[in-house]
């Protein structure tokens, strides 16, 4: 206790007059019972012989027939009073009546003193336990006080973290389209490598094979030239063809550009598949075939499938599908992403998609790896991923998720561990 | 010092019997109220209590007066020794000129008397009190029963501190007045240091001791 309240009013022990104990209204009745007694006068004086209250008439001097008692009023031990009995003629039983007034007066006097130490303690104590409250008070409205500032900022901090985490989220988001995005790449640029490379070997073939035939060519006209016979001309020519193998060049030049071709409608058809992905910011609503689009997609998806593979669909036509394309084109990328990795060989991957009155229904179904019960209420949580570090980034069916939601659809998961997994996709349409 | 008043020629002091709950202060009043003569002593006043505990205070007041004319009032008083009435043990302390320590002897109590005596001692300090100027006697009660802690080692405790340390029975009347003398000689000495009650008031300390601790003629 610092600044302790030990202010007390009153010190116990401090003498008091015998005016502080009895008031003349207290008194006066019991006085008032000596009259009628005949006492004639009766009077309680205080300890410096002053008159708290009288009754009764004064006597006057009489020839030697008043009789006058005095006795003490004690507090404390102390004689602090008198009480005055006196009386015109012999009362008899004056000393009697006098000392039964005295116990009284007395008995009266020590009660009160009693009545007021209590009552002096008790408000003391009231009053010190009113300014220790008072106090206890004012220090709790300061931590109240402090309380309230620390949780004003506390709000403030959630806010600016909740800010913080939103655009964590965000960037991963972004991220995970980009590392999407780049996983594509890299396989595209694979597809598009094989056929760019027996492009390129057919035509630089095709170079050599020009030369030569160019090499004819100018035989003959060399030989046209000098107007030999064309006996001799067939005769030089012939030999000539032999030597060239133009036979072969020209059969061969045909293989080679029919196979340039292939890889050029094979590149096309890659370059068409990505564009799904290119404009990956344009946001707007477009309309969508979903049926071409999943189909688009797992042809794109073939070259990552494990060995001995086998994808079965029914892919049925479905009406167009207005919404953000990239993003739902993404989330359907990452549930087959999700099926392709489930088995590292023998996937079975069954893709349905059919439209059942106002709602377009799909479902992608893997007998793949399952996901273990405890799992599963979490798999659309952001990064939870139960892949190795490095491989998973635990974004794919968040982003998926979200991208279907946005799209007024929903997406649900039933799978058994060891057994394969089912995602349904149900998207409003129109 | 409750009051002095050199005109009036009035001196009132206050000695306070403190100590743990139940360990006999209101029964060394009582059992000064029936030793001690009635001259120099004023009546017994026990305010309320409640299942013979003290919630308030006792109070008994012993007289002197010097050959000077100034009159000495000593007021004795017990504290209540329940920690729950602190503020009523404060209130008394105000303006005390000595204490008695009542201790119990009980080996059971002993933690008890420490406790009671740490808050005598931050109870004065509040009521801006020093236990180191203030005459100050303790005494060791409830002697007649069994399990106590021994003469000797109390004394071996307490000796150093140079106080006056006293075996008693409150309950069976012995070292009871040897106390209260004790505290009237300690009480004596420090006024006599402040106020030169000898020089100044003619009170004689063995006259002024004698007074207070007359016993009654047997």
């Amino acid at each position: 206790m610092t600044e302790s309240p030990t202010h007390i009013e009153f010190i116990i022990g401090e003498e008091k007059r015998l005016s502080d104990i009895v008031g003349k209204l207290e008194i006066e009745p019991l006085l008032r019972s000596a009259l009628k007694l005949g006492i004639n006068r009766v009077a309680l004086l205080d300890e410096d012989e002053r008159v708290l209250v009288a009754l009764g008439e004064s006597i006057v001097e009489q020839q030697g027939m008043c009789s006058e008692i005095r006795l003490p009023i004690l507090v404390e031990g102390e004689p602090k009073g008198t009480l005055l009995l006196a009386s015109a003629g012999q009362i008899p039983g004056l000393e009697a009546i006098a000392r039964l007034l005295q116990d009284s007066l007395q008995l009266t006097v020590t009660n009160n003193l009693k009545r007021m130490l209590t009552t002096e303690v008790h408000t003391s104590i009231v009053q010190e336990s009113y300014e220790q409250l008072v106090s206890t008070n004012h220090r709790l409205m300061e931590s109240e006080r402090r309380y309230r500032t620390l949780a004003r900022d506390l709000e403030i901090k959630v806010k600016e973290r909740t800010a913080e985490l939103q655009q964590a989220y965000q960037r991963m988001l972004q991220q995970e389209k980009l590392a999407a995005v780049g996983q594509l790449a890299a396989g595209m640029a694979h597809e598009i490598n094989t056929p760019l490379g027996f492009i390129h070997s057919n035509l630089n073939s095709f170079a050599k094979y020009q030369n030569r035939m160019a090499e004819m060519l100018g035989l003959y006209r060399l030989l046209l030239a000098k107007e030999t016979s064309p006996e001799t001309i067939k005769q030089q020519t012939e030999q000539r063809w032999k030597e060239l193998k133009l036979d072969f060049l020209l059969e061969d030049s045909g293989v080679l550009l029919g196979q340039s071709l292939e890889g050029a409608d094979r590149i096309a058809t890659i370059v068409a598949q990505l564009k799904g992905f290119a404009h990956l910011d344009g946001m707007e609503q477009q309309s969508m075939d979903l049926q071409h689009e999943l189909k688009q997609l797992l042809a794109g998806l073939a070259p990552q499938l494990p060995p001995n593979s086998r994808i079965t669909t029914d892919l049925q036509p479905l009406p167009p599908l207005v919404c953000r394309v990239p993003l739902l084109l993404q989330a359907f990328a990452n549930i087959l992403d999700n099926a392709i990795k489930s088995r590292s060989e023998g996937l079975e991957l069954t893709v349905y998609a059919r439209q059942e009155s106002d709602l377009i229904l799909v479902a992608i179904s893997d007998n793949g790896c399952g996901i273990p019960a405890e799992n599963l209420p979490h798999i659309f949580e952001p990064f939870f991923t139960t892949r190795p570090v490095g491989s998973g980034s635990g974004m794919g069916l968040t982003v998926a998720r979200e991208a279907i939601i946005g799209a007024g659809g929903s997406i649900e998961v039933e799978s058994l561990a060891g057994q394969g997994t089912t995602c349904r996709v149900t998207l409003p349409h129109g | 010092m409750i009051e002095f008043d050199e005109a009036q020629k009035r001196l009132v002091l206050k000695l306070v019997y403190y100590g743990p709950a139940l360990s006999g202060k209101t029964t060394n009043l009582l059992c000064l109220h029936d030793t001690l003569q009635q001259d120099g002593r004023g009546e017994l006043m026990m305010l309320d209590t409640t299942e013979d505990r003290t919630i308030y205070f006792d109070l008994l007041p012993f007289f002197y007066v010097a050959p000077s004319g100034l009159k000495i009032k000593l007021k004795v008083y017990t504290v209540p020794g329940q920690v729950r009435h602190d503020a009523t043990r404060k209130a008394v302390l105000q303006r005390a000129d000595g204490v008695v320590f009542i201790a119990d002897s009980q080996i059971s109590q002993q933690s008890i008397n420490a406790e009671s005596f740490a808050n005598l001692e931050q109870n004065l300090s509040l009521v801006g009190l020093d236990l180191e100027k203030l005459p100050l006697v303790i005494q060791f009660n409830k002697r007649d029963l069994s399990e106590l802690v021994t003469e000797e080692e109390l004394r071996t405790t307490w000796e150093p501190t140079g106080l006056p340390v006293l075996m008693a029975s409150a309950l069976q009347g012995w070292g009871v007045l040897e106390t209260f003398q004790a505290a009237v000689e300690g009480l004596f000495d420090s006024l006599d240091q402040k106020l030169q009650l000898l020089e100044r008031f003619q009170v004689d300390r063995d006259d002024f001791v004698a007074t207070l601790t007359k016993a009654k003629k047997l």
